[in-house]
């Protein structure tokens, strides 16, 4: 998640930049893009809009400007491909590299540039929604199979479009039984063996390994998970199985963190690469499977209303959700596809069983926050005891 | 200043000026200083600068108002107490030791009568060694020394040695110490070498001339010209252990609590932010440095007095 990050301030110069370009050329030409707005499907309700009615509006507008979409990640390439090639529109990609603050800054700074450098759409983290909301800087809108969608803004403001769960990442030759569940971990066996890829103070992911093992023992109480897990890596810790290495794709292959923690599209992508040298088994553990979803959103400012929209339609369509599912990335309804059938078999073979995710746990804005600050005040003196 | 246009041409038309001209030498101090503005320029942007942005960032808060907090921080919470300390430790321990295996390696290769090409391997790998840092070096470590370590394997296999049934790992403090050492005693080797250099031969024979032993040329000869530069160098590498952050952060995380570790956190991560705090923490850092760079700068007076 950290090769989303740029620097905010570039990002607010040029949006001021393009702001003032932007302001003198609506000046000067005439007002093209403004067709009769009794023709247009109506946006104040934040209903879903009948696709073909939706398509027309959005051809009209003709393009949709996109933000830190990186065409590697959750195979967002290819998601922008089929948009484009499906529905004839144009589409300018922003700095595909910003983070989550960035995309909101990028708003915020275009409120009054209906610009080029102004986003139509945005997909941040989670925990960056409660501040969106607040400052007003998304638009409600339902997609259709809204009931769908397992996490999500109840007036519609945002929405988890995918997500990753946090799964064993176990390399083959040095694991000879590889762990089904937390407790598991704590064996003797797994001795020096169990990593995390990277660190509690400084990685989000880190801090959901920490808050995942407490909700494995708490028996799925959220409330008692920070703390908790606080304790299992304590007992893993002083048993000698924390291996205190930052695991990346070297010490797994070099086999000196045969165990570890990672969001599973990671883990999968790794295992891609290393292409079985070593051989990696991806794990979902039985229990404390915890969910770490990205949200979408639609800019209020939005020069392209309805091609956002549209973009959405389409991302959350059965056809989009597999598309982010051929990146490794969960979409956000799996569940709901496995059951219908619709998820092709050729890529869900390539995933852990679907019922491993069935008990998915996700973290509300305000639970996400609060474990967090738990956990990272804690650690140090809970698990290492200085 | 103040040099009329017919004195000037008047001094150009004479022949053989015995004096420089006023202008001229006020023109060439210019000139002379010139070639060093690229590094005012630089130090300006990469040391003053950022160091002026520390401070002033020492006394942001996270929504950008001024706070005394992360000052108060620095001394009042346990973690940032133990780092220092960790801090100040390990690169205490890598700078003795590397001090003292640099300084006898660097005797052997330039007085201990090794053969020529020694010196010039010895040296080349010091500067590549001394270079050599980050997660590289961290991954070197941990692929030969790391428990399933190319080394601790063979040990294990070839020997029965089992290098951590005396409950050593080499993921604890001694372990990065054993890290650090690698790129600190050939820094070592690399600053001592010409220094003994500088001991000359007379010096000795007089010594000898006098009716002095080995012991008393060490003793009252040597050691007192070298000890400037070995304490000097000493700081040098209490420094260079002091500020390393990649190759503590690759080998361990916020395993071992070290100050570079916390200001990571504080800057970069996405779990805590507070720009503020991690410029105190580099802050208190620079401050110790200070002290350690005017006591360097002393001891370097002292030794170049006695080279002369």
């Amino acid at each position: 998640m950290s090769s989303k990050k740029v620097s905010r301030r570039d990002f607010l110069k040029l949006g001021a930049t393009v702001t003032g370009a932007s302001a003198y050329l609506a000046a000067c030409g005439p007002q093209a893009a403004e067709p009769a707005a009794a023709d247009l499907p109506d946006l104040t309700s934040g209903n879903s809009i009948p696709l073909d009615e939706l398509i027309a509006a959005a051809k009209t507008e003709g393009e949709l400007t996109t933000i830190a979409l990186p065409h590697d990640w959750a195979n967002y390439g290819e998601m922008l491909e089929t948009f484009k090639a499906k529905y004839g529109l144009k589409v300018n990609e922003l700095d595909p590299n910003a983070g989550s603050a960035d995309e909101l800054a990028a708003i915020e700074a275009n409120k009054e540039s209906k610009g080029p450098q102004a986003p139509d759409v945005v997909d941040i983290g989670v925990g960056h929604t409660a501040n969106a909301m607040a400052k007003g800087l998304l638009a409600k809108y339902k997609v259709a199979g809204w009931d769908t969608i397992e996490m999500k803004d109840p007036d519609g403001y945002w929405w988890a479009e995918y997500y990753g769960a946090l799964a064993f990442e176990v390399s083959k030759p040095a694991i000879e039984n590889s762990p089904q569940d937390w407790e598991d971990l704590l064996s003797p066996e797994y001795k020096g063996k169990v990593a995390m890829a990277g660190d509690v103070l400084k990685s989000n992911q880190s801090v959901m390994t920490v808050f995942a093992a407490g909700l494995s023992r708490s028996g799925g109480d959220k409330s008692k998970a920070a703390e908790a897990g606080l304790q299992f890596w304590k007992e893993m810790n002083d048993a000698g199985n924390f291996i205190p290495v930052i695991a990346d794709q070297g010490t797994i292959a070099q086999g000196e963190t045969p165990i570890v923690m990672e969001w599973d599209y990671l883990a999968l992508a790794n295992r891609d690469s290393l292409a079985g040298n070593p051989e990696t088994e991806i794990i979902v553990p039985k229990s404390g499977v915890i969910a770490g979803p990205y949200a979408g959103g639609i800019s209020a400012y939005a020069p392209h209303p309805y091609a956002a929209r549209l973009w959405w339609e389409f991302v959350m369509s059965d056809e989009g959700q597999n598309i982010y599912l051929k990146g490794y990335a969960h979409p956000i309804r799996f569940n709901d596809m496995a059951k219908r059938g619709v998820v092709p078999e050729e890529l869900a073979a390539k995933l852990p069983p679907a019922e491993a995710y069935a008990n998915a746990v996700f973290l509300t804005v305000d639970e996400l926050q609060e474990a967090t600050t738990y956990i990272t005040e804690n650690w140090r003196s809970v698990v290492f005891g200085e | 200043m103040g040099i009329t246009n017919e004195k000037l041409t008047a001094q150009s038309k004479g022949d053989a000026p015995m004096a420089r001209p006023p202008s001229k030498r006020a023109s060439s101090s210019i000139v002379n200083w010139l070639p060093l503005a690229p590094f005012f320029l630089f130090a300006s942007m990469f040391l003053f600068l950022p160091s002026i942005s520390i401070f002033i960032g020492s006394f942001e808060s996270v929504d950008g108002g001024f706070t005394f907090d992360n000052i108060i921080a620095l001394f009042t919470v346990r973690d940032f107490i133990n780092a220092y300390k960790t801090s100040l430790t390990i690169s205490a321990i890598t700078a003795s030791g590397g001090a003292v295996f640099g300084f006898l390696l660097a005797y052997a290769v330039v007085l201990g009568g090794l053969p020529k090409g020694l010196r010039t391997f010895m040296t080349t790998f010091s500067g590549v060694a001394s270079n050599f840092a980050g997660v590289p070096l961290a991954f070197a470590f941990i692929a030969t020394m790391g428990n399933n370590g190319l080394v601790t394997r063979w040990l294990e296999s070839a020997f029965g040695f089992d290098i951590h049934a005396g409950g050593f790992t080499i993921y604890s403090v001694t372990g990065l110490s054993i890290v650090y050492m690698y790129f600190q005693f050939p820094l070592m080797v690399l600053i001592m070498a010409p220094a003994l250099d500088g001991l000359r031969r007379e010096w000795s024979e007089a010594c000898a001339n006098l009716g002095g032993t080995s012991w008393h040329y060490w003793r009252y000869v040597a050691f007192p010209i070298l000890i400037p530069s070995l304490l000097g160098t000493t700081i040098l590498l209490f420094g260079n252990a002091f500020g390393a952050y990649a190759t503590a952060y690759a080998f361990s995380g916020s395993f071992i609590n070290l100050v570079p570790i916390l200001i990571g956190a504080q800057m970069q991560g996405d779990v805590l932010f507070n720009p503020g705090l991690g410029n105190a923490l580099a802050l208190g850092m620079v401050f110790i440095m200070s002290i350690s760079m005017v006591g360097y700068i002393s001891l370097q007076r002292r030794a170049a007095r006695w080279l002369q």
